[in-house]
């Protein structure tokens, strides 16, 4: 899921950087050098696993897990998903340079929204299958939010590109299932071997 | 995989021998002057300018050829969406659909400039090594911790992208295969997860040994930039063709895509 160049306004291409660049300082605010490599690692993982394609039918899709990003990194996800953005358009082309900031923010944006919802399962006891369940709300919501972003980027750019944005946005609907099933198996998984690893973990340790 | 990027920055032309900061900075406006083109014309010429560049740069067509799929991949819903939605009095009917050639000019002229920025990103970050682009983006004044971090994210995708194939080799043998059901994307959900703490282990111990050589969360380098008078006649022409292309596409000399043809 990915905006390709030549296609948004200036004012959208522009509004796209500097939210990027917003919501990168506010996101990186306090970062040791110790997170880096951290972060590097989850950024890495995520443009990899973007790479790996789940057979749908005849055709195929893939991963786009950002919203796993959001359920092991909570907020510093939006530079793990910025530098893969960034790496993805430099490399492939994928979208590409002049919309790095609007993918940013449209993957980004969508990782922070899956952290909101992966934290709210402090508040429901929902015993062995707690992670699985708010895992794939996040993996859901991580699609959604990034995909409500791309019709909107869309609908602001020019009348031309509506039927497009309602295209894209039902295109979005097999990811959203599969993101789903597959994040939810993915902290229901970590939670048993490395629950370390999940973003707000540690904190529900100290409240019990 | 067209991953390695730098696979051909070995390559001796006047591009890989330009100055990388001037290379980064000049082509960089080009390339956003193209994405906000709005004549077909224009954004051919764009397109043309872009060809020569890489030309210029010896980077074998097998190379770019495999950016040039990924637009091709991207942009084919545009061709077959905008034509049939755009408002407006279609031209025709095409199997009972409503053509406007208003849409399929306007998905021309996105593929067009598409095409010739991602030459143009290939020819920036194929003509010199990637490490050394980066640096140079820092000079630029790109953030430090930003630079650092791509470069690590960079040395790892290999590194992670070698553990994906071990491991669905392993699985494979195992007699897994990939099909639309719950059983393959449960799974893939364990897969991941093995994938990221393998990874999380394993750069956990390149950690530590950079720690241990005193990593404080600077990069050192012994790599220096020194533009000479070549560069900047380099960068000059590059300028002179950009202000060119942005000129003669807003001073209504052409018709914007969605008005006609040129």
């Amino acid at each position: 899921m990915h905006i390709a160049d030549g296609i948004l306004s200036a004012p959208v291409l522009a509004a796209g950087f500097g939210g990027t660049a917003l919501l990168a300082a506010v996101t990186m605010r306090k970062m040791g050098h110790e997170e880096i490599p951290e972060v590097s690692v989850m950024s890495a993982v995520f443009f990899v696993v973007n790479l790996i394609h789940i057979p749908i039918g005849p055709t195929s899709i893939h991963f786009i897990m950002n919203g796993l990003v959001g359920v092991i990194l909570g907020i510093r996800a939006f530079p793990a998903i910025m530098l893969g953005v960034i790496l993805q358009a430099l490399l492939f082309g994928f979208g590409g340079v002049t919309v790095i900031g609007v993918n940013c923010v449209m993957l980004g944006a969508g990782a922070l929204g899956a952290y909101f919802i992966w934290q709210l399962r402090h508040r429901f006891p929902l015993g062995d299958r707690l992670e699985m369940i708010f895992g794939g709300l996040a993996g859901a919501t991580g699609v959604f939010v990034s995909g409500l972003i791309l019709a909107a980027a869309l609908f602001s750019t020019g009348e031309e590109y509506i039927a497009t944005a309602e295209y894209a946005l039902a295109a979005h609907i097999p990811a959203l299932i599969i993101e789903a099933i597959v994040v939810g198996a993915c902290a229901s998984f970590l939670k048993k071997t490395r629950p370390d690893l999940l973003a707000g973990q540690v904190l529900q340790k100290k409240m019990e | 995989m067209s991953l390695e990027i730098d696979r051909f920055s070995h390559i001796e032309s006047s591009i890989q021998r330009w100055d990388p900061r001037l290379k980064i900075l000049s082509l960089g406006i080009f390339i956003f002057v193209a994405a906000l083109l709005k004549t077909i014309p224009v954004a051919v010429a764009s397109l043309l300018i872009a060809i020569l560049i890489i030309k210029i740069t010896n980077i074998p067509f097998h190379f770019v050829a495999q950016s040039i799929k990924w637009i091709i991949i991207f942009l084919a819903p545009f061709f077959f969406i905008l034509p049939f939605s755009y408002p407006g009095d279609p031209a025709f009917r095409f199997i009972g659909l409503p053509f406007a050639w208003e849409g399929f000019r306007l998905s021309i002229l996105i593929f067009t400039k598409a095409v010739a920025i991602v030459l143009t990103t290939d020819a920036i970050f194929g003509s010199s090594r990637f490490d050394i682009s980066m640096i140079a983006m820092q000079r630029l004044k790109c953030p430090k911790v930003i630079v650092q971090m791509v470069l690590f994210t960079y040395r790892y995708i290999f590194v992670f992208i070698d553990e994906v194939k071990r491991m669905e080799k392993a699985m494979r043998s195992k007699g897994f295969v990939m099909k639309t059901n719950m059983n393959t994307l449960r799974t893939m959900g364990n897969f991941v997860g093995t994938l990221l703490i393998r990874s999380f282990e394993r750069t956990g111990r390149v950690y530590s040994a950079m720690l241990s050589k005193g990593y404080q969360g600077d990069l050192h380098t012994m790599i220096t930039f020194e533009a000479q008078g070549k560069d900047f006649v380099k960068a000059g022409v590059i300028a002179i063709l950009t202000i060119a292309v942005l000129v003669a596409d807003m001073i209504n000399i052409f018709h914007p895509a969605i008005k006609g043809w040129y």
